[in-house]
This record gives structure tokens, sequence and C-alpha cells, in this order.
């Protein structure tokens, strides 16, 4: 048996258990998980937003699909608190997969951004977990691994974690909380994300505009 | 607006997946690609000095098949033998890899336990290794595929097969493998063959090319004699397995076997079901006596067959495409 699992298995109950590490975790990321919700004539969609870090406005990093291009849709964030605002799209990566959306005003107790990990030094294997709504069951964690090192600096995430629709937009995080991708399809089982430093250079040149 | 900082790192899960990537690391350097098939390749393992293990079902020719070796360079192997049984097959390698691959750290059979926490390595391309998460869900007894092959123990994998991954290696936290993993033996399901059946059936392929079948030649059924009969008999069970075909020049037609005879006990052992004989016809009771309690006319009789090999399905299909 691993060292790991000799050590979580003589681990006092409270404070340093698996199972207390993990909620720990998951409402870590509850925190800097949004609800996105947009609201049109033709289309009602739920998914999941990243607040991400920014010197300016707030903003929120969600997926393009997410949020379909509709004239006279209505979008709507909304905090693990419950603190909703209207938001707007300012920008959008079709390839990637990648939407920013901006906050039209700020609520009191509007959470602080993420942190920003790096996707580019995962391992095979390494634990990871993915944070959103899948099919409207507000922010559910699913506990998953690295399926494979990525392939190139830019390369997809790959994830052996289980995701449905309504995870689209949510973040894939490391056990420190760090985002490392922006949950966005399921290929044959896997879950595929964006790697969160792309999703970063897309926000950091947008708002460099 | 500043982002939160990085709080204390999670120390027991943070222990657990620096173990998982170790143990996929390690599993890393025996688990090879095999571009036997068109399209996805599939995975195998550098099992012994200079041979492959591989799922015999993604093996589609025979000779000079591409191998990519775990640091990510490609050689050739050739196929020794398969056994669709185990659905195993293996290979040999045309040159020995040297420090390109090495044999696999292997877990004793006890580690094969409900509830173990068990990762599925697997080398689909070469773009490296991929890995999925799991634990084993159901380990029970010996149990014999519907293709005939008889499998150590049956072991059962709570996680995913992915494309590519069959021939792969079911290790566990420490990197120690446990089996092979294959998903065409029971229609999909995450399955693992253990070390021994692999390294029974490796010897097999490796001496003579393919695993020993014991073969009687007889159709059989189910059936049971009418209580007064088996009273007569003083059998305690009326049960036994009726004889409704024996083929000609067969073990069981030298024996003397007729349609008709109910085989009441085979080798000692009362029998009632035709799974019941095939159960004590091993592969390796090819060439033994086998005592057979028939009831025929109303009497008893005991009959020694001596159990045959049957051919090869690779073998049966040459000679039938000669005759």
């Amino acid at each position: 048996m691993s060292a790991a699992l000799l050590a979580a298995a003589e681990a006092p109950a409270a404070g340093t258990s698996l199972t207390s590490e993990l909620q720990g975790l998951a409402e870590r990321l509850r925190r800097v998980t949004v609800r996105v919700a947009t609201t049109g004539a033709r289309f009602d969609g739920v998914g999941a937003g990243i607040i991400w870090p920014s010197s300016g406005q707030s903003i929120v990093m969600t997926n393009a699909h997410v949020v379909p291009r509709r004239r006279g849709d209505q979008l709507v964030v909304e905090d693990d608190a419950g603190n909703r605002a209207d938001a707007d799209v300012i920008a959008r990566d079709a390839e990637r997969d990648l939407a920013l959306l901006a906050l039209d005003a700020v609520p009191n107790g509007w959470p602080t951004a993420a942190f920003i990990g790096d996707a580019r030094a995962l391992r095979a294997g390494e634990i990871v977990v993915a944070l959103g709504h899948p099919f409207g069951v507000g922010g559910a964690l699913s506990f998953g691994i690295i399926h494979a090192a990525p392939k190139g600096d830019d390369s997809w995430v790959r994830a052996d974690v289980r995701l449905a629709p309504g995870n689209s937009g949510g973040p894939l995080a490391t056990l420190d909380g760090a985002i490392v991708g922006i949950n966005c399809m399921i290929a044959r089982g896997l879950g595929i994300a964006v790697p969160a430093h792309v999703a970063d250079r897309f926000a950091l040149e947008v708002l460099a505009r | 607006m500043t982002p939160t900082s990085r709080s204390e790192t999670a120390s027991t899960l943070r222990a657990l997946s620096d173990d998982l990537s170790a143990a996929v690391e390690r599993a890393a350097r025996s688990v090879v690609a095999i571009h036997a098939r068109p399209r996805i390749a599939a995975s195998g393992i550098y099992w012994r000095d200079g041979v492959i293990v591989a799922a015999s079902h993604t093996i589609r020719k025979e000779q000079e098949i591409a191998v990519t070796l775990p640091n990510g360079t490609r050689t050739t192997a050739n196929l020794v033998g398969r056994d669709g049984g185990t659905d195993l097959a293996v290979l040999r390698l045309d040159t020995p890899p040297a420090a390109s691959a090495s044999l696999p750290e292997i877990a004793p059979a006890d580690a094969l336990r409900v509830g173990t926490l068990v990762l599925a390595v697997g080398r689909p391309s070469d773009d490296g290794v991929s890995t999925s998460l799991g634990v084993i869900s159901a380990v029970s007894d010996r149990w014999r595929t519907w293709s005939g092959g008889e499998i150590d123990r049956f072991v059962r994998l709570d996680l995913s097969i992915y494309d590519g991954f069959s021939g792969g290696a079911l290790v566990d936290a420490d990197g120690r493998i446990l089996g092979v993993n294959c998903s065409a033996l029971a229609r999909g399901t995450a399955l693992t063959i253990p070390n021994a059946t692999v390294d029974r059936v490796v010897d097999a392929l490796l001496t003579r090319g393919h695993v020993a079948r014991a073969y009687l030649g007889v159709a059989m059924q189910p059936a049971r004699l009418t209580n007064a009969l088996a009273e007569r008999l003083k059998l305690d069970d009326p049960r036994g397995v009726l004889v409704v075909m024996v083929e000609s020049d067969s073990p069981a037609d030298r024996a003397g076997l007729l349609v008709g005879d109910l085989i009441v006990a085979a080798a000692g052992t009362s029998v009632a079901e035709p799974q019941d004989v095939a159960e004590l016809l091993g592969g390796e009771q090819v060439g033994a006596a086998l005592e057979l309690k028939v009831i025929r006319g109303g009497e008893r009789r005991t009959l020694t067959v001596t159990v045959g090999e049957r051919a090869p399905a690779g073998e049966a299909r040459r000679r039938g495409r000669a005759s």
C-alpha cells in the first residue's frame, strides 16, 4: 500500500482526513465559480464560469458555447452566496471556446478571483477536481486524475474525470485549488479543458485593448 | 481585485496525488504502444526479456509489428502466438530494447482485493502514456471465458478502459502490476487478467506457440434418472449429463462412449451439468486418463478416456481449408 494511503488510514478523523481536505477544496472552488445563465426568447441555458483575476474591472471566464451569440439575450452571473449581477460578453475566442464576461456592477460581497495555475506542469495520474453545475445541480464536485501529460504547451488538458453538460466553463483544479483548465467538452468519456494559461493570455490580450 | 493566495497544501491528498503520478511514471517504463491494427494503437507490457504481452484482439498482423518503446523510440516485433480464450498475445522484439524498457514490478496475488485503488496505464499513441483511476470492484474465483480460456481470478474494475488501453497494465498506488487490462472478454466490461494467468499463457505460447485445451469429443446435456432407477443403482444424486453426440475417432469414441450414455461422475466427482465435466478438463489434463462413471442400459459402467488436445483455432482453420 502506498505511504499516502497508509497515512490516510492512520490519520485522525478530523482536520487531516482525505474527506475533509476534499470538502475544503470544494468550498474554495465554489467561492470562485459562478453560475452563468442566459435568458432569451428561444433559449435558456446554464453553464459555469470562473471569477478571473484582473487589475481593473470584475471579469468572469467561461466557454463561448455557454453564452451563444443571440440578440436580446440577457446574461446573469450568480456566485455561490447568491449574489447576482448582469454581465456582458466583452470578447470571444470561438476556436478555443472561450468567452470573457464583464460585470455591469459588482455586488457587495463578490468573491475575490481564482488562483490561476499552470497546466504545462501537470503529470499523468495527478489528482484534479472539477466544479460546475452538471445537469443544473449547483456547485457539484467531480474527482479524477490527469489522463496524460500535455502534448504541447497549449494543448488541451485531458482528465479522467466525469463531466456533464453544466460543467462547461467551470474550473478544473489541482489540490492547491489552482485553476489549470476551463472544462469545455467530453470526448469519449474524457474531460477536455482549455489550459488556464491560454485563457489567461486571452484575458490579458482583451484587457490590454 | 487580487487573487486569493495559495493556501497550505492539502497534505494527505497531495501525498496520494504524488504517489499516483509516481506510480504512473514507474509503470510507464514497462508499457509500450503496439501498432498492429488500423487507426488507434493499443498497449502492451514488456513482460520478460525481449517479450511483450498484448491483447490478442488488438493484433491484426503477425510480422513486422511496429512497437513504440517507453522512451519514444520505435522498433519491430513478431507475433509468437496468441490465445483467443484469454485474449492474450505474445510478441518478441527483433532487437533487445536494452535500457529503453524495463521489466515491471509484479504485485503478489493477494494484492487483488476489492476496494484497492488502481490505475490503468496504457500507451494508445506515440504521445506518451495515459491513465485512468478507479478501484477493483469485484474479485472472485477461477472462471472460464465464453471462448474457453481459463482465468485464475475474475477481476472486475470500476474504471474507464479508454480506446487503446487493452493490453495495458493495471497497477496499484505503488506502481506494481496487478494484471493486463482487457475490454474484450466480457462485452466491454473492464477486466484485468491476473499475473498468474498471464505467466501461464506466456509460458505456453513461448514453448508451444499455443495454449493446450483438453478435448473429449462429446456433446452433452443435463438429464436425470428416475428415482426408482437411481435407488436401484444406489446413486445419491439422480442427475447426470447425457451424451447426445460422439465425434468419430475422438478420445470419447476411442474409449467406447456411446450416444445415450448418462455420465454421473467424472474423476470421482459427480456431475450434473456439462459445465461440471468441462471444469475437470484444464489444459494440463491433456494426455491424462479420465475415469467416467456412466449408466448404460440401466447398468453402471466405468470407462477410461485418454484426454485429447483440441487443435488451436488457427490450425483447425488451416486444416479445414486444406481438406
